[in-house]
Order: C-alpha cells, then structure tokens, then sequence
C-alpha cells in the first residue's frame, strides 16, 4: 500500500511538472469580480454579522449586481468557529489566506472585531498580487490606524501601503466626545471604569486624556481608570470607596455583557441615582433591552459611535435603504453596524467601479473614494483621510429616559 | 482467558516503520500544497475545490492540533490522568512566543539569532530555540501543575486540572496589570510574531510550503517521542498505572516519579504546539485560551483512540476539520445544491455531541483503537460470547 502511494505521488510529480512547462499563464481581467464579508457568523455576534450580510445583499440587489463595467458576486466568510463560540484567531489567519488565495476575490468587507482585523490586514497587505482591501464597518481600536500602542499601527502594514480602512470612528473620537459632553454639563470630576477588555480599555484612556485636558479632575487612578471584575458578585467595595471620592460623574468603558448590569445597580445603590452622580458609557452598553430596562439605567447617558439608526439623515439614501431592508426581510436591521456593513461595501464597489480589475488598482482607487451624504446609506459623506479614517467622525449622545434611548445631541469631531 | 489474547506487543512489533509511511504522506501533502496548489494550469475548478474543503492554512492548523493531541494522549491515553486543563500549556507556549519572538518588551531590545533587522526593538530570539524554550518551560509548569495532584485520582484529578486550566487563561487574560507589569497585553494580545528562518530566508505570510514541513517535523518529533517512550521502560510504567495504580505500585512503579514524567513529557508538546501556532496566527491572543478547546482536544484523543498514536493523529485531523472548515464548506455546498440557507456550521455542536453519544455506544475505544484498550473494554463481550458457545475470535 505504501509503495503503491509512493507510485501515484512520483507520476502525479511528474505530470505536474510537464504540466507546468506547458501551460502558459495567459490572463486578462474577468468580467466577474467577488467581494466578501468577513464575520463571525456563530457565538454572541451571530445575529449582528447575518444582519449584516442581509443588508450587503440588498445593496448588490439595489445595484444590480454591477459596479461599472464588472459584474459583482458576493461571498461569506465566517471567522468564528463553534469551538470557540466567538471570532477565533486560526479562523482569522485561514481566511486572510483564502481571500488572497482566491482567485477572483478583489476586495473584503470586515471585520466586526478588531482583533481579528489585526491578524488579516498584514496578510492582505503583503498579497503579492496587491494589496488586497479591506473596509471595516465596526472595527473601532485606533491601534489599527493611528499611533496608539508601541508598534502600532506600522506593524500592521509590513509593506508600508494602507490598505485598510473603516467606515465608522474610533474608540478614541467617541471618548473626546464624551468628556467634551460631560465639560458642557459642567462636570468637574470624574471616576473612570474599564472592563480590563482591548474595547473598554480603548474608549476609558480616551476618556480620561480628553477630561484632563479639559480641565476636569479625574480622580481615578492609570490612565485608562479602574478595571472592574466581571466575575464579581457586586461592587459593594468599589463604589463605596468612589463614593468617600465625591466624583461629579462615573464614567464607564466598557461593554454590557460583562456584568454591567450589576454595576449599574450597584451604582445606583451606593452612589445615589444619575441626576445626582452622573453616569456615562459608550455604545458597549447602547442596544441591549436589558440594560434598558433596569431602573437604575434611567438618566445615564450613552454615547454612540456614528448615527444611531433613528438618527440617520431623512429623505436620502439612508431612509430608503432602511425602507428596503424593511420591506425585503420584514424586519429592521438588528444595529446601524449592519447598514455600516452596506456603506463599506458601497466605498468597496465605488472604488472597483472605476478600476480596471485588478486588485492593485482598486487599491489606487480607494484614495479618490467619496460617496455623497446623500447617497451613503448612513447618510454622512463617505471620505477617508490619509490613515484609513472615515472624515465624518460622528458620535451621538443618548440619555436613557422610559426605557429607551433617547437623542441629546450630536457632536461632530474635527 | 483474555491474558492469553494479548500479544506482547510492546516487544516484538518493529517499530520504525510509520517513519516510511508518515513520510509518504507528508511528502504527498507537500506537493499537494507547494506545487500544485501554485500551479498555473491547474483547473480552477479544483484550486476551488481545494480552497474551499482544505485549504493550506487548515492543513497547517490541523498539524497545530496534531501536536497538541499527541501531548495529551500522553497523559490521558499512556498514564490515564484525566486532564481538563490542557489548553494551559497551549498557553504558556504561546506566550513564551509572544515574549521572546515580538516587539512585545518594546523597552528592551535583545537579539538572539532572530529574524528581524538588528535594530527593532524587543527580544527577539530564533524561533528554534524559542520551540526548544517554550517546551522546557511547559514542561517545567507541567510537573509543577502534575505535583498536587499525585495523591488524588480520576474525578479529583480531573477538577483540579480544571482549576489550573482555568487560572493560568485567566493570569494572562488579566495580564496587562500583574502586580504593576505587563505580561501579556490582556485582550489585546501580542500581535505579530517574528518569521521563522530557515536558513536562507525568513518564511513570509504565504510559505505554507514550508510551514507544512516544520509543522510536520514537529509532529513527526512527537510521534517518535510518543511511540519510544511507549515502549520503554516509563511506557510500560504509565500502561500500568493506568490500567491499576495500586497494582503498578506493588510492583514497584514510582507513582510520583511516572506521573510527573508524564505531565512533564505532555506539556513539553504543548509548548512546541503553543510556539508553532503563534507563528501560524502571528500573534497570541488570550480569548484563545478558554475550557471549550481543553475539551476539544480531550475529545480528538477520545474519539481518535486513547493511546493509540495513529488514531489521535485521525482524531485531530477530523475534528479541527470540522470545526474550521468541513461542515461550512459542506454547508456552502449543499445550499448551493438545494437552494436552501441553513447554517451548517451553528450545528458543529449538535454534531459534536451526537458523534460523541453514538462513539461512546458502539465503539468506546475511538476510531483507531488501541489494541490494549480494546481488549480491556471489550472484555466483557467476549465473555458473553464464550458464554453463548461461540468461539472468541
């Protein structure tokens, strides 16, 4: 048997390589190019990222499948696995080779995680046919455009050319807003938490720069604030010893899920309610009913990376792509990062549209990219600057008042 | 009576052979992956194909868990110590990549043969050493995690596996602030690892080609180390605590000694595995390290063939297959076919489990059983049939 599997191998050897002599690569563009999602499809994404790719289809049905000349097709790839329950990093690096391994694939919409985001762009980047694109509609750690941790984000392009860029702002942005707002409330200090999460982290140390900058006395310690346990039964003794700090406003990086629910109560509890201690976090906690419902969550308030999708300009684009959702899958889209994921393939399909093909080309192409307001599905102007950001950085404030979020204000970031 | 049946296996089988073998195969997905995989003249048909069903990258992941089956088949398939925490030397192997293969340390900058310009910061040692480092120090952790548990047995054992599977993810999920350092960049992970050189050039993203040899190598190692040992002296000495530890020491095995040897000899894989695939993800993040993969890799072991070297390689291969690529692409291919949008890979537990169930109903020893173990499970079977008139076997 063995010998017998040695034989095949020696004549397939050896038909290869006459093969290989024999056939030329002749190749002209195709007529047919693919784009791709990349989510992940399986764990606590796995509605957001279906949603996702729902409203990537329409957008392909709206534009008849075409971008100039070439006819577009569509292709999901998952990068969670059930083993996991959640995005997995193999997955990651097996999908960033297969996007540069397919053979018709010039372009990739993702990734909803930015740590996997971390582990496909230099892939992409180093495509030696490229480099490849990839446009991101919820990735939001700075460290992937901008100066952010040692290292970054040069390492992330080994060849030196950007290839990556993102429809919605930065962790960053969203915490200069939101202490700019807390200063316009008149708040003069402030008690920073984080969920000790790349997310939560991110958003806090923002927060906290931005607040001293401005003058306000952020009385935790680091510069990213106090991380707090998500295993922990209750914050008893955190916020008792907040609460002997006198703080005017607590301020929270992080996400819901990891026992935010309990901090909220606890809060409340021993800190008294929001109009009297003010409290603030970012879109970690903004569409959760949960969160929603408690009684604790009444006057906090939220900020939100982009538009939240009732804020999404009337009487353009971005109201007719929700109508069409709408009428086509008989239900709303599950978050705006699902319409994010149709305006990054907009900019995608704009710029193959005026390309010759090729995936270096596209490349050159995605510089010149910019999609009117009126015509962007979220309804603000689709232009990048030089780093792979989107120029229109717009963060919503919320306060939650009957159980819902409801529109403060919106602050635009220069 | 079953006494008679067992051959002294141990002794006479040659056991040299599997290297001609195992290199035919390795030597059939080389030229599968480097050369015809970059053929121009291949169909496109079948590059698809190929892409789709088991694309490189897979290939060489699949090798990732090879590595780690085979190191804990050691412990649970040679010495019977139930191990739920393994994914903790995964760990620890990935970190010492993270550490002396990265900027990570950004502060220091200490070269040792690596394969970066002199001139970047961080330590930066050669990746063969960096194996060599990951395993010993694995090791190290695996004899000292082994050493509290040497006085307790099977549920015990396996709880207090659990508890140091779970608190050594957990100090490097934490890890950014441990006692004022950083050890580990928390969620955020140690993101891009140096290449691997070998000799004349340092291998990029795409040298799958060469990857496959070293994973391949490095599993190679493994089986060599599994099937010599096997066959010693400590081999001998682990079959016998498994099968009964009261007996194998009255008969003079050093319980403490074995043991230790045999969590020390399967981290050391778990290191290798750790350090091949920080190289393969380029990075190291923590949200890796959780329960549901020590489970996954008891369950390649389980299901392959506890002990049996050749069926924890099967077991791995199958499993990881499945949960990367197998049931998405069969998915992908039977919603082409049928018109339909189900979701195949949401079902790789379900799956899972019913696999699990109908293993552990028809055929408890796994799919390339063990012949110790088959003989140890089916022995009742054979009395039943020795019962009823027939001859057995």
């Amino acid at each position: 048997m063995k010998y017998k599997s040695a034989k095949i191998a020696i004549v397939a050897i050896a038909t290869a390589a006459l093969g290989l002599g024999l056939v030329s690569s002749a190749q002209s563009a195709p007529k047919t190019l693919w784009i791709s999602s990349d989510l992940p499809k399986q764990g606590g994404s796995a509605d957001q990222s279906a949603s996702t790719n729902k409203a990537i289809r329409l957008l392909l049905k709206q534009m008849g499948n075409k971008a100039g000349p070439y006819t577009i097709k569509f292709r999901e790839y998952d990068n969670s696995t059930a083993a996991k329950g959640s995005w997995d990093d193999a997955q990651c690096a097996k999908n960033a080779q297969a996007h540069v391994a397919s053979r018709d694939e010039v372009a990739v919409m993702g990734t909803y995680n930015s740590g996997c985001a971390k582990i496909i762009v230099p892939i992409l980047n180093q495509d030696p046919k490229g480099p490849m694109i990839m446009v991101s509609n919820a990735n939001t750690n700075p460290g992937l455009t901008k100066n952010w941790d040692p290292g970054e984000p040069g390492k992330y392009y080994p060849t030196g050319f950007r290839n990556y860029w993102r429809v919605v702002t930065t962790d960053d942005n969203q915490g200069n807003a939101a202490a700019a707002f807390a200063n316009s409330l008149g708040v003069k200090s402030v008690y920073v938490l984080n969920d000790r999460q790349t997310y939560g982290q991110g958003v806090a140390r923002a927060f906290t720069a931005a607040a001293k900058k401005l003058g306000i006395n952020v009385l935790s310690p680091g510069d990213a604030g106090e991380g707090w346990d998500e295993k922990a039964p209750n914050y008893e003794a955190l916020f008792v010893k907040i609460g002997a700090l006198k703080p005017e406003m607590v301020y929270v990086g992080g996400i819901f899920d990891l026992n935010g629910g309990q901090l909220v109560k606890d809060k409340v509890k021993f800190l008294g309610d929001n109009t009297k201690v003010k409290f603030m976090m970012p879109d970690g906690f903004t569409g959760y009913p949960d969160f929603l419902a408690l009684p604790e969550a009444a006057g906090a308030y939220l900020s939100f990376t982009g538009l939240s999708i009732d804020q999404f300009p009337k009487g353009g684009a971005a109201e007719q792509f929700q109508k069409a959702y709408l009428k086509e899958y008989k239900e709303p889209p599950t978050s705006s990062f699902s319409v994010y994921g149709a305006a990054a393939t907009q900019v995608i399909l704009d710029a193959i549209a005026r390309s010759n093909g090729t995936r270096k080309d596209i490349f050159l192409k995605m510089k010149t990219v910019d999609i009117p307001a009126k015509k962007s599905t979220v309804g603000t102007r689709l232009k990048f600057d030089d780093n792979g950001d989107i120029l229109s950085k717009d963060i919503t404030i919320l306060i939650v008042k009957d159980k819902t979020e409801t529109f403060v204000k919106k602050i635009t970031i220069k | 009576m079953s006494t008679a049946l067992v051959k002294p296996q141990n002794v006479t089988r040659s056991n040299r052979k599997w290297i001609i073998g195992y290199s035919i195969a390795g030597a059939f997905l080389y030229f599968v992956y480097q050369f015809l995989l970059n053929w121009e003249g291949l169909p496109l048909g079948i590059y698809d194909a190929i892409n789709r069903w088991m694309p490189p990258a897979a290939v060489n992941e699949s090798l990732v868990y090879v590595i780690m089956a085979l190191g804990l088949n050691i412990v649970v398939g040679y010495a019977g110590l139930l191990d739920l925490g393994y994914v903790a030397f995964w760990a620890i192997g990935g970190y010492c990549a993270g550490w002396f293969m990265s900027e990570f340390f950004y502060f220091l900058k200490i070269h040792f043969f690596g394969a970066v310009p002199a001139e970047a910061p961080g330590i930066h040692i050669n990746f063969w050493l960096v194996l060599i480092i990951g395993g010993f120090v694995c090791a190290f952790f695996g004899a000292l995690i082994g050493a509290p548990t040497l006085r307790l047995k099977s549920d015990y054992l396996a709880l207090v596996t659990l508890g140091f599977g779970e608190i050594i993810p957990q100090i490097f999920f934490n890890g950014e602030n441990f006692f004022g350092f950083n050890i580990s960049n928390g969620t955020k992970g140690i993101v891009q690892v140096d290449p691997i050189p070998v000799g004349f050039k340092d291998l990029g993203p795409f040298d799958f080609g060469w990857k496959l040899l070293i994973f391949l190598f490095l599993a190679a190692v493994m089986v060599f180390i599994s099937l010599r040992l096997r066959r010693g002296r400590l081999g001998r000495a682990w079959l016998a605590i498994r099968e009964d530890e009261l007996a194998a020491s009255m008969m003079g095995v050093p319980l403490m000694r074995t043991k230790l040897l045999s969590y020390a000899v399967g981290a050391f894989a778990g290191g290798l595995g750790g350090v091949a695939f920080a190289t393969h993800v380029n990075g190291v993040y923590a949200e890796r390290f959780n329960f549901a993969i020590s489970i996954f890799l008891l369950a390649m072991v389980v299901l392959g063939g506890m002990g049996n070297v050749w069926g924890v390689i099967l077991g791995a291969f199958v499993l990881s297959w499945v949960n990367g690529n197998g049931l998405s692409a069969f998915g992908a291919l039977y919603n082409e076919r049928f018109g339909t949008e189900i979701d195949f890979a949401s079902f790789t537990f379900l799956l899972f489990g019913l696999v699990l169930i109908l293993m552990m109903l028809f055929r408890r020893e796994g799919l390339l059983p063990e012949s110790r173990l088959k003989l140890v499970l089916h022995e009742g079977d054979i009395d039943e049939r020795e019962a009823s008139g027939k001859k057995a076997r």
